[in-house]
């Protein structure tokens, strides 16, 4: 079977004054139905606008230039027209972001804005059962009152309890990926790391692929089967986990291991900002077998 | 919804206060004016005996605070005086004016909210597009000239040079309307005329469009500016990765959050085409209480200043209690806090 996700040779550039900006110099990434994949770098390097484009985000902003292949489920997105590749958005793949409070809005509740979701797949879908479908889903991520939550308005429940509403609502449909970008990064350590378990655990029993989108090697290394480091729109390191935690290969990735304070206390660590030995060529773990 | 209703009692209960406040000013004007008020209801050829006999009847030998404390008293009776220049009581003559004020003012704001709104989404919806540079240079065009300008434009273009629209009044002479509450756009349905009907929406079009255009203009470059702000929410993302079609995003997602800051200050548009109407409805003899305030100014009758003063603040504030429940409809933080607050 092929992948769910196959990216090849993706180039992104942006038209602006100066005239043209590649940001992302030709990517190959790939996803298998249910793999969890975590691609992994600094501000600026380029993984927020790899999700965005494969969502077709990106190729609806004017000064945006995308090329190179996304091919989706068996179809190229990236020939396709912006309407059937809007259908695709909130159906087959969804997306969790980083601070789930203002990205639920503030002036509908949430049981509207799930009913609003779940009519993306089905579009009759009666008000009754879009509560029952609702209940059940946020039961499943273990938010002891459903019927409280649908009617609550994102301003009245506790940062942790959206982002369980959230995934709740990312999964509601049933894609086959989800794209997390840096979840919850704006919630404490322990509400994240709650609700990072809750994800896996998800994530499993609906067999979804994932693309996780982080800086937090920690989180990394818990979640993903697989891990592509990107470093300005490079990729300069992939492979299975284990292998890129237990031998990386590229300096980058080291720098960016390195980067991480320990909890034991050794002083920040120093971090060269740029180094020509981060430019080197891209590292391949073998596959495990 | 109980939560509405606190709010709602909150707001009366300011605008008694406010209410007080501007009696007490009105009150306060009245006296200071120059001019004795028995001397200028009498007319020059008065005797000074009648004068005198006048200022007891008017309780002008008082003491200042027992003459407020009459003014308050005669006002919640319902008596404002009688006007001189109509001979007339003053309620009598507010009650034949306002509803012709109201209907123009009603229709200007009605204008103001269904252009106005959809301009301003479309304008955010294509922003640094065509159609935003269109809107954009449209309204700013409208809200750079005074309302009186743009209804002597609008009659010259329209009534006199593209004889499309009436030059003036509210309703052909020739229909007869019995009148029932005032406003003829009602009558005319209870007299079952529809013809006259349309004839009165003939004569409103112009008024309430030159009222309204600077309110349509004001209305859509706010909604442009808090939807464009709106645009960069992360909710907005949100919806549109979940594949919501853009038009909604616009109509739903953003209107509704930027709606709720607009909605102050198009409320106050709305109040402050009352004060607008006044040059409005002399430029298209428009028999309302605008046009009967500036008469009254001009002669000086006090009873008929106060009473139309008194008037239109009391419109003010029903605008604003007005604004202030659909804020509170509209924003759920509103709705859901004041329990905590009050």
């Amino acid at each position: 079977m092929t992948d769910l996700l196959d990216i090849r040779g993706l180039t992104l550039g942006f038209r602006g004054l100066n005239g043209y900006t590649e940001v992302l110099h030709g990517i190959d990434l790939s996803i298998a139905r249910g793999e969890r994949v975590a691609l992994v770098g600094e501000s600026g390097s380029g993984k927020s606008v790899t999700a965005r484009i494969i969502l077709g985000l990106l190729q609806e902003t004017r000064t945006a230039r995308v090329a190179g292949r996304v091919n989706f489920d068996g179809r190229d997105i990236s020939s396709m027209r912006a309407r059937p590749r809007a259908a695709l958005r909130g159906t087959d793949m969804s997306m969790i972001f980083q601070d789930p409070t203002s990205s639920l809005n503030p002036t509908f509740t949430i049981g509207r804005q799930f009913a609003e979701v779940m009519r993306r797949r089905e579009a009759g879908l009666s008000q009754k059962a879009c509560e029952a479908r609702a209940t059940a889903m946020l039961e499943e991520v273990s938010i002891p009152d459903p019927a409280r939550v649908l009617s609550a308005y994102p301003f009245q429940l506790s940062g942790g309890m959206n982002q369980r509403v959230m995934i709740a609502m990312a999964l509601v449909n049933n894609p086959k990926l989800l794209l997390a970008d840096e979840p919850g990064t704006a919630l404490d350590v322990s509400v994240q790391a709650q609700t990072l378990t809750l994800m896996q655990d998800l994530v499993a029993r609906h067999n979804t692929a994932v693309l996780l989108i982080s800086h937090n090697l920690g989180v990394v290394r818990e979640f993903a089967d697989r891990v592509y480091v990107i470093y300005r729109g490079r990729i300069v390191e992939t492979g299975p986990t284990a292998a890129i935690f237990d031998r990386p290969g590229h300096a980058y990735t080291r720098a960016l291991m390195a980067a991480v304070p320990r909890i034991t206390g050794a002083g920040l660590p120093e971090v060269p900002e740029v180094s020509d030995d981060f430019l080197a060529p891209m590292v391949t773990h073998p596959e495990a077998t | 919804m109980s939560s509405v209703f606190r709010i709602l009692l909150r707001r009366l209960g300011i605008s008694v206060i406010v209410l007080i406040g501007v009696s007490m000013l009105i009150f306060a004007i009245a006296r200071v004016i120059p001019g004795d008020p028995a001397r200028i209801a009498l007319g020059p050829n008065a005797t000074a005996e009648q004068v005198a006999a006048i200022r007891t009847e008017m309780h002008l030998d008082e003491p200042i605070v027992a003459q407020y404390g009459h003014f308050v008293t005669d006002v919640l009776r319902g008596d404002l005086g009688t006007s001189l220049y109509t001979n007339r009581p003053v309620t009598q003559d507010i009650v034949e004016f306002l509803p012709a004020t109201l209907e123009l003012v009603i229709f200007a704001g009605l204008l103001m909210v269904a252009l106005g709104l959809p301009l301003g989404i479309l304008a955010a919806r294509h922003r640094a597009r065509w159609p935003d540079h269109v809107v954009r240079v449209l309204t700013l065009l409208t809200v750079s000239a005074p309302s009186f300008v743009w209804a002597v434009i609008l009659m010259l273009v329209f009534a006199f040079y593209l004889p499309l629209f009436p030059v003036a009044g509210r309703i052909d002479d020739s229909y007869e309307i019995a009148r029932v509450t005032g406003f003829l756009t009602v009558d005319t349905l209870i007299a079952g005329r529809f013809d006259a009907f349309l004839d009165v929406l003939h004569h409103l079009v112009l008024p309430a469009v030159a009222l309204a255009l600077s309110g349509i203009g004001q209305a859509a470059r706010l909604t442009r500016a808090n939807m464009v702000e709106t645009y960069d929410k992360p909710y907005i993302e949100m919806a549109q990765a979940y594949g919501f079609a853009p038009g909604r995003i616009a109509r739903r997602y953003a209107f509704k959050p930027s709606l709720i800051p607009s909605l102050t200050i198009i409320g106050l548009d709305f109040a402050a085409m009352l004060g607008n109407a006044f040059l409005v409805e002399a430029v298209f003899a428009w028999p309302g209480l605008s046009r009967y305030g500036v008469a009254v100014i001009l002669r000086k009758d006090l009873n008929a200043i106060m009473g139309t003063v008194l008037v239109i603040a009391l419109t003010f504030l029903i605008i604003n209690i007005i604004v202030d429940l659909l804020i509170a409809f509209l924003n759920p933080r509103i709705r859901h806090s004041t329990r905590a607050a009050t």
